[in-house]
């Protein structure tokens, strides 16, 4: 105080200054969104002067979530070998009654619709649950099984500890095939019918301090409802590509459902959402301009999840303010997108975590150790080839549509095939016949090859994993596919003979 | 209006069974979704409810199955406001209100015919329903 009164022109201030002021309640607090518009309308030194805190939020799926748990001892006592809670299989890294459960594990009972983020959300809400376990035994925890019920006040610790959270964007998804496809981005309709996104854009953490200035290791934080920490960067943190992620811990007990929910990807599997907020202490004018960052400043790629490789393509790049308009353009195609996470809720953390410093509940803490800004995110190594289309694909052997059914049976034998595929004067993919539909054209008296042509026709790309291919051919019933480019020249043919040779092997 | 599910068998789906109707009881018939091909399906129609009544007579009468398609339901206490339901609603009857809770419009949604968001929703707050029959028939008597 005594140095503000020396230099008023300061342009910094420090977190014991700002506490200082929570505790008089004199803080100056605004959510990220409220910030933004302040600087646009008085600028950036107004900003400094008058805001000490600035309140973000997230409140999305966060898969690598999970909660550990110490049961106590039974006696006589057990140290478990495998254990479920409500049929979730739980993990056990440690000694005897500590377990950690995954948001992704899933019931085994209820696959695909209950799983550890359920599980979470009902300890949280104080639902009793069940607990079955099993154990070798040893000299000095002889017991080798367990059966009891108990709610979160029976467990001497229930932590919220994510080893992912808070990405600080994320890619929106599309589907280029041509079916429904279901992902950890949720639904995607064929033909890029439909997109989705996630993250909170000009409210999320990470981006309202993209350098890192104030977080770190230490920081205090909202975590689904209650106080919580950072305690270092998540997995696959990566500050140079704005893919910064958290590690976080919080004690669940105190934590509320409004903010840590359940959530069941159909076809993907079970998950947790979580609401996170981070407050920006505003230390400087640099931290103004920070926190002052807009959705129309803030861009994510648009990738094709049809394409089922590491490296999915990129095929546009967005902003979040286009993602939030509901609606983003790709080549010529529009296309409708919706968030997985929810922008309500995440203003509900900012605004939350507001009035908690308004009334002197929270304070704010420097990071030990800033979150590290040179990590890499590296891919896997792998020491197996894995096969792709290109690798057992054979020449097609094509006609056109102007032929006679009788030729593409002669065309049939003398190739020994079960498949022509059937193109245009292009090259490009226009239909398929199989020695079936001769079969059943010959039955019918049928002599054209338009009468009898499958002109809807299942296909793969060439560096598509065989797997996928192969997959594709059992859903549909077929027994190959027309391996075709992005402009539909037809490159070659995969049949399941083919895959069952090489997988066979 | 009255949402009605027409279904059409092989034999019934070669005649112009709708295009009577409309002309012999002079009623204005709204076709929203059709799926028929030569071995029958069905139709997604718009009935007004004073005529109900005698369209579905009609429709019973040239043998036609007519049923009542389940409604689509939200528990918004369940709702996680993300939106992931939005942009799969073909006739944009889910949208985000001032303050982005998810909207559902019942005269836009095309009900158990569709279903496009049931599967899509992370929360599981939507779930396909029977229609309340005596609600339609009792509308119908106004």
């Amino acid at each position: 105080m005594e140095e503000e009164a020396l230099n008023p022109q300061r342009n910094t201030r420090t977190i014991g200054e700002i506490n200082e002021k929570i505790r008089k309640g004199d803080a100056q607090v605004l959510s990220a969104e409220e910030m933004k518009r302040l600087v646009e309308s008085s600028g950036v030194e107004v900003a400094f002067k008058e805001v000490d805190v600035v309140t973000t939020g997230t409140f999305g799926a966060m898969c690598s979530s999970g909660a550990i748990i110490n049961l106590g001892h039974s006696d006589p006592p057990i140290k478990i070998d495998n254990a479920w809670i409500n049929n979730v299989p739980i993990c056990h890294p440690g000694a005897a009654v500590d377990l950690y459960i995954g948001a992704t594990a899933m019931s085994e009972k209820q696959p695909f619709e209950y799983g550890g983020g359920h599980l979470i959300e009902d300890l949280v809400n104080g639902e009793e649950v069940d607990l079955k376990a099993v154990a070798y035994g040893t000299d000095c925890y002889p017991r080798t099984q367990l059966s009891t019920r108990l709610t979160k006040n029976e467990l001497n610790q229930f932590y919220l500890l994510n080893f992912r959270n808070c990405y600080q964007r994320y890619n929106c998804a599309v589907n280029s095939r041509d079916e429904t496809i279901y992902t950890y981005m949720g639904k995607l309709l064929p033909r890029m019918k439909n997109g989705t996104f996630s993250g909170a854009g000009e409210l999320n953490p990470l981006m309202n301090d993209p350098d890192y200035e104030t977080i770190g290791m230490g920081t205090r934080i909202f975590l689904g409802g209650a106080q919580g920490y950072v305690i270092g960067e998540g997995t696959q943190h990566e500050a140079q590509s704005q893919n910064g992620t958290l590690m976080v811990r919080g004690d669940a007990k105190k934590m509320n459902t409004e903010f840590l929910r359940g959530a069941a990807y159909t076809r993907y599997g079970t998950t947790l959402y979580v609401g996170l907020g981070i407050p920006i202490p505003i230390l400087n004018q640099g931290l103004v301009r920070k926190t002052a960052i807009r959705d129309e400043e803030i861009f994510t790629n648009v990738v094709d999840y049809g394409v089922p490789r590491r490296d999915r393509p990129k095929l546009a790049k967005v902003s979040y303010k286009e993602l939030k308009s509901g609606s983003v353009t790709v080549g010529q195609q529009k296309i409708r997108v919706s968030s997985l996470s929810s922008l309500k809720t995440a203003r509900k953390v900012a605004s939350t975590l507001k009035t908690w410093i308004d009334n002197g509940e929270f304070f704010l803490s420097a990071p030990v150790e800033r979150l590290p800004l040179d990590t890499v995110f590296k891919p896997m190594k792998q020491v197996e080839a894995t096969a792709f289309v290109a690798n057992v694909m054979q020449k097609a052997v094509t006609c056109k549509e102007t032929e006679a059914v009788s030729d593409i049976a002669k065309r049939i034998v003398t190739k020994s095939v079960n498949h022509i595929v059937m193109i245009d004067d292009a090259g490009k993919l226009a239909g398929i016949v199989t020695s079936w539909d001769i079969t059943r054209a010959l039955a019918e008296e049928k002599t054209a090859l338009a009468d009898i042509v499958t002109r809807h026709v299942f296909t793969a790309k060439p560096d598509e994993p065989l797997e996928t291919a192969s997959k594709r051919m059992a859903q549909h019933h077929i027994s190959a596919l027309a391996v075709i480019n992005s402009e539909k020249k037809v490159l070659g043919i995969v049949t399941a003979e083919d895959v069952s040779k090489l997988l066979g092997r | 209006m009255a949402r009605v599910l027409l279904k059409f068998s092989e034999r019934t789906v070669e005649q112009p069974i709708i295009s009577k109707i409309i002309i012999d009881l002079k009623v204005p018939i709204n076709l929203i979704t059709a799926h028929v091909d030569s071995k029958g399906g069905e139709v997604l129609a718009e009935v007004p409810d004073e005529s109900l009544d005698a369209v579905l007579k009609a429709f019973r009468k040239k043998g036609v199955t007519v049923s009542l398609p389940k409604l689509i339901e939200v528990d918004m206490e369940k709702c996680l406001s993300c939106g992931s339901c939005i942009a799969l609603c073909p006739v944009e009857a889910i949208t985000p209100s001032g303050d982005l809770s998810i909207v559902f419009s019942k005269e836009k949604c095309l009900g158990s015919t569709c279903s496009a968001c049931v599967d899509a929703c992370p929360a599981r707050a939507i779930k396909s329903v029977k229609q309340n029959n005596s609600d339609v028939s009792a509308k119908s008597k106004n």
